[in-house]
């Protein structure tokens, strides 16, 4: 007895079955849906109730499929999976962040438009990474599919991390961090008195008008950022309460720099016009540099914070 | 997941390997892919016919069975039976099972309540 549906339903599992062994299983199939469709029948139920039921008591074909041709329905499985995600992480987390700000830094020296630039970096960042996903992923489907051994070598305890993980905000970095801010702090009163421009005279880089208005504002920005260093070892992890105040502080840094940057405020005329790349138009190209600099630095970090906070899930 | 999922995939792990020897054993006698089942469900093993058929197939091509199609009737059928190799490994999943029972029955006993 062969009826559309069923004939429908044998199409579709066989579709994916290898050809050398698609016929015999097709007979066997339909024989066995047969004989499930006259089981029921003998029951009592009508010929097409029976045979839809059998039908979907099979289920999806592409599943019976698979059980035929001992196929996995996994794009990438346990074995491949922790090499893929490790894999992915490693050339996601460095290659697009430096394309992108390759990118960024190279529009701004060529093209007239530091906001393009940013954006220029971000989707230069962005397409890299995609074409990593999609490539990575492909080869390993492909090892998945093909059986190749990795060869990896064995796991073994000499791997484990040196640190007990109860905190992800180590010393190292925290004085990292600390040591950076002060050497910032350091510099703003070094090149006011100390910065030799040729022959012996001694001109600040930074506008000093600055100093009655911005500059002492970005130094307290600076000194709470210290602050925030000790609260986070403090705290061990990122906290919500952290990221609020560390992007505050991001922001607080960032935007007054920002624009005294692009409105030209920031460096000292008298220090520009001494050098000539700088007279001729080498101090706008360096701010723009400066800008881009500063937005991915300041964006990555809050990112990062938030996603560390997340994860800790407080 | 809630309880019954719970229950549910733990029984499906623990069924799982006794439907290939509660098959090898019933194939001693030749038989056909529903009337298995229906022989299966009969003394408890209740298997799903997604699950039965392609793993026929696997045993067959592990050698574990041979098959032959009975053209006598008026639907073709294709009938399986335990091969010689297929004989020897349920003796060994014979004995293992026996030994789990044997080794959990004595961990029961052996076990303060």
């Amino acid at each position: 007895m062969t009826t559309s549906l069923t004939d429908r339903y044998l199409a579709a599992t066989l579709r994916s079955v290898p050809t050398a062994r698609r016929e015999e299983i097709a007979d066997e199939l339909r024989a066995s849906i047969g004989d499930m469709i006259d089981g029921r029948t003998a029951d009592g139920l009508d010929a097409a109730t029976a045979e839809r039921e059998v039908l979907t008591e099979l289920g999806n074909p592409a599943q019976l499929a698979a059980r035929y041709t001992d196929r996995r329905l996994q794009l990438i499985g346990p074995e491949y999976y922790p090499a893929w995600r490790r894999l992915l992480i490693t050339l996601v987390s460095t290659i697009p962040p430096v394309v992108g700000v390759l990118m960024a830094v190279l529009e701004t020296t060529t093209a007239d438009n530091p906001g393009g630039a940013v954006g220029a970096g971000v989707s230069a960042a962005f397409n890299v990474a995609v074409q990593i996903a999609f490539w990575v992923t492909v080869v390993f489907a492909v090892l998945e599919r093909i059986g190749t051994p990795l060869n990896l070598p064995e796991w073994t305890v000499d791997q484990l991390p040196d640190e007990p993980v109860d905190r992800d905000i180590s010393l190292t970095d925290v004085c990292a961090s600390i040591v950076v801010l002060g050497l910032f702090i350091a510099i703003l009163p070094w090149q006011q008195f100390q910065t030799v421009v040729g022959d012996g005279d001694r001109l600040p880089i930074l506008d000093p008008a600055l100093w009655t208005s911005w500059l002492p504002v970005l130094v307290v920005v600076l000194v709470a950022s210290i602050g925030l260093e000790f609260a986070k070892y403090r705290a061990r992890r990122w906290s919500w309460p952290l990221v609020a105040v560390n992007a505050l502080l991001g922001l607080a840094f960032a935007v007054p720099a920002i624009w005294l940057l692009l409105t030209d405020r920031l460096f000292n005329a008298d220090f520009t016009a001494r050098f000539s790349w700088l007279r001729d138009g080498g101090v706008d190209t360096v701010a723009r540099i400066t800008v881009v600099v500063i937005v991915v630095v300041t964006v990555w970090d809050v990112i990062d914070s938030a996603i560390k906070a997340r994860r800790n899930g407080r | 997941m809630g309880t019954d999922d719970v229950l549910r995939t733990h029984l499906q792990e623990l069924r799982r390997g006794t439907v290939v020897v509660a098959s090898l054993v019933a194939l001693r006698q030749p038989d056909y892919g529903y009337a298995l089942l229906q022989r299966l469900a009969g003394h408890g093993f209740a298997v799903d016919a997604n699950t039965l058929y392609p793993l026929l197939r696997r045993l067959e091509e592990q050698g574990l069975l041979t098959s032959e199609w009975n053209t006598e009737e008026s639907r073709p059928r294709k009938f399986y039976r335990t091969s010689d190799a297929g004989e020897q490994l349920l003796t060994r999943l014979l004995d293992d099972l026996a030994a789990v029972q044997t080794s959990l029955t004595a961990l029961i006993e052996g076990a303060p309540r």
